[in-house]
């Protein structure tokens, strides 16, 4: 595969673009076959699988997964890494249940609330990174620790109160035919798309993942980019612990750790650079849905959790692998 | 400046002095038992600390260490009792396998270290719950009082403690301890003056592997059991435990003595809100805010100067 790669003139100039372009078109395509064969591998193993009800439930279910990863997709792409979202996520559930006590008067103070602490501790984070130089593992981890800790002092370790009927009405409810929180994402799913590719701010934010100096040149805020990027993040770890509340019907301790890793994987696995600068929410999207059918075919196959954690390990370590794979040489060297 | 350096290196050393010193006062004693508790409790912390301070010397991070602790304390407690020899043996060698893979990817195929360690920690996890479902196996009780002594002595884990420095500042000081963080500060330029740096990287990852292997079946000896649970509060601790030790994530520089002091200041914080009577919630809070009063102090006094120099 080297031997095309070095035809390629090496040079100073800025490099063209064309390398992501194939990545990027590739990984969701494939991404959305291999969820196809799950559809049929679930039929086989459970016939009714594939028909359009069950699979539209699946779908609601990942759609928590994809507005989370909506957030890791901004974060990576600038290069970072935000593993803080596990208790940004509980904590804003905790908030949000405790203050709306099951109230639908109570809806818009408690989610606002809830949404602040994504806001406050994303900003946190962004200024962490950006102004102390904290290299972003650090900087979330140790965030999420704190969010941690100040989760337990605020509910005293019980989470108390429920989300309101209003609420729960659009997380668990239908529209139509169709579960109201798959329309939600994807709504949402199509805007961030589009924003990050085609508005103003997404280019900055893909510039700034790219090359930082280069768009520090161009005039663009690197700084404030990597904070709002960051703050996107908390917020849309709030958001979805308000639904996901709502969804469960009431806030828990630790409900926000089953997303981090996933959201992580899923931004990698649909084709965006660890490095930054390249890939897209479309691919996110597409690894999470793949995702959410290959856990659910591997439960209804009876396989273990402990195989499920491998099967899943192995699926990330094999995507990175074909992303190497697929990235040209020079983009390697430079993005290292 | 070099006198400068040279606090900026042993800093850890006195926190922990200071922090040991508060702990005496708030007790009002401090017996063997009580240094026994530290010196022990702290030991797989700081061995499993010290393999992610081989990795974050070449500037990689190693999130699977836990995980791998984790599947060879369960081998050792399933294995122990009826082959000795095996249950001494396989936690080390699976150890330096899982590091080896580690290795691989990261070093030979130059794949981002967080990314390779993420996936591998998720499989580690899930061989350690097909090994070991649930919490169980055992350790017999003489592996556990020639590891870490009687209850009351604190010789074997001041031992255990001064064997990890003294390993690790030899290993640091060694050729191949030259070449790492030659790598971890400029990985262009060790490789130029003739450091084999992919290589050099390998090794990093396999004795960190090795190293959380041992980390693990001293746990399993210290409990005289098997979980497969048991590495998991080691992703988070191993990295803050070399960062609070004064290694910059950044790599190319820190010491052994820095990473074993990190290990203890992390131990000795839980047992100081206990005896300050502070609800333990508060540990995870204090443990992140420690954590970025260290790592962010550089970055906020060059910051506050900036804001300062725009002002002026």
């Amino acid at each position: 595969m080297t031997a095309t790669d070095e035809s390629q003139p090496a040079s100073a100039a800025p490099r063209p673009r064309q390398a992501s372009w194939n990545i990027r078109a590739v990984a969701p395509a494939m991404l959305v076959v291999l969820s196809l064969v799950l559809i049929g591998v679930g039929e086989f193993l459970a016939p009714g699988f594939a028909t359009a009800e069950n699979i539209l439930q699946l779908l609601k279910l990942a759609s928590y997964m994809g507005l989370v990863a909506i957030g890791q997709t901004v974060v990576m792409l600038t290069g970072g890494i935000d593993l803080s979202i596990a208790w940004v996520l509980t904590g804003s559930a905790v908030v949000f249940t405790a203050l709306c006590q099951g109230q639908d008067a109570n809806m818009p103070l408690a989610a606002a609330a809830a949404i602040s602490v994504g806001l406050v501790v994303g900003a946190i984070n962004g200024l962490g990174v950006v102004k102390l130089r904290i290299s972003p593992i650090v900087m979330t981890l140790a965030m999420n620790n704190i969010m941690l800790g100040a989760t337990l002092i605020y509910t005293g370790g019980t989470p108390s109160g429920a989300p309101s009927p209003g609420i729960r009405a659009l997380a668990t409810g239908n529209w139509g035919p169709v579960p109201a929180m798959v329309v939600v994402w994807a709504l949402i799913a199509a805007a961030t798309i589009v924003a990050i590719r085609y508005t103003r701010g997404g280019r900055m934010l893909l510039g700034v993942g790219e090359n930082p100096r280069v768009s520090y040149l161009t005039g663009i805020r690197n700084d404030w980019v990597v904070i709002a990027a960051y703050v996107i993040c908390g917020v849309s770890a709030s958001v979805t612990g308000i639904l996901f509340a709502a969804f469960s019907g009431s806030s828990f301790l630790g409900m926000g750790d089953q997303f981090v890793l996933p959201t992580v994987a899923a931004v990698v696995l649909g084709g965006t650079s660890m490095f930054g600068g390249r890939g897209g929410y479309g691919g996110t999207a597409a690894a999470v849905v793949f995702t959410t059918f290959l856990t659910t075919v591997l439960v209804m196959g009876n396989i273990s959790q402990g195989v499920r954690n491998i099967v899943f390990g192995v699926a990330v370590l094999a995507a990175i692998l074909a992303q190497r794979l697929m990235t040209r040489r020079d983009d390697r060297l430079e993005g290292g | 400046m070099r006198s400068r350096l040279q606090l900026g290196d042993n800093w850890p050393v006195l926190v922990f002095i200071a922090l040991l010193a508060v702990l005496i006062v708030l007790k009002g004693r401090f017996t063997g038992f009580d240094a026994r508790s530290l010196t022990v409790n702290a030991l797989p912390l700081a061995l499993i600390a010290m393999g992610q301070f081989l990795v974050v010397l070449t500037r990689g991070v190693d999130l699977s260490l836990g995980p791998i602790a984790s599947v060879a304390g369960a081998v050792m407690a399933l294995t122990v009792t009826d082959h000795p020899l095996l249950g001494g043996l396989a936690p080390i060698a699976i150890g330096l396998a899982a590091g080896l893979i580690n290795g691989l990817f990261v070093a030979r195929l130059s794949m981002p270290p967080i990314i390779v360690t993420l996936a591998t920690m998720s499989v580690w996890q899930g061989v350690a719950l097909i090994v070991l479902p649930d919490p169980g196996g055992a350790v017999p009780a003489e592996w556990g009082a020639a590891v870490s002594g009687g209850f009351s002595s604190p010789t074997m884990g001041i031992v255990g403690q001064l064997v990890v420095i003294i390993a690790g500042t030899w290993l640091l000081s060694s050729r191949f301890g030259l070449h790492l963080r030659a790598i971890g500060g400029d990985e262009a330029a060790a490789k130029m003056s003739g450091v084999r740096a992919v290589n050099v990287k390998l090794v990093a990852y396999v004795l960190a592997g090795g190293l959380a292997g041992l980390g693990g079946m001293y746990l399993s000896i210290s409990t005289a059991s098997g979980s497969p649970t048991v590495g998991d509060g080691f992703i988070l601790s191993s990295i803050a435990a070399v960062v609070i030790g004064g290694v910059p994530l950044s790599g190319g520089r820190g010491t052994a003595l820095g990473v074993a002091m990190g290990a203890l200041i992390l131990t000795i914080t839980g047992s100081l809100l206990y005896f300050a009577d502070v609800s333990s919630f508060y540990q995870s809070v204090i443990d992140g805010a420690i954590l970025l009063a260290v790592v962010g102090s550089a970055g906020a006094r060059d910051w506050l100067r900036s804001i300062a120099a725009v002002r002026a």
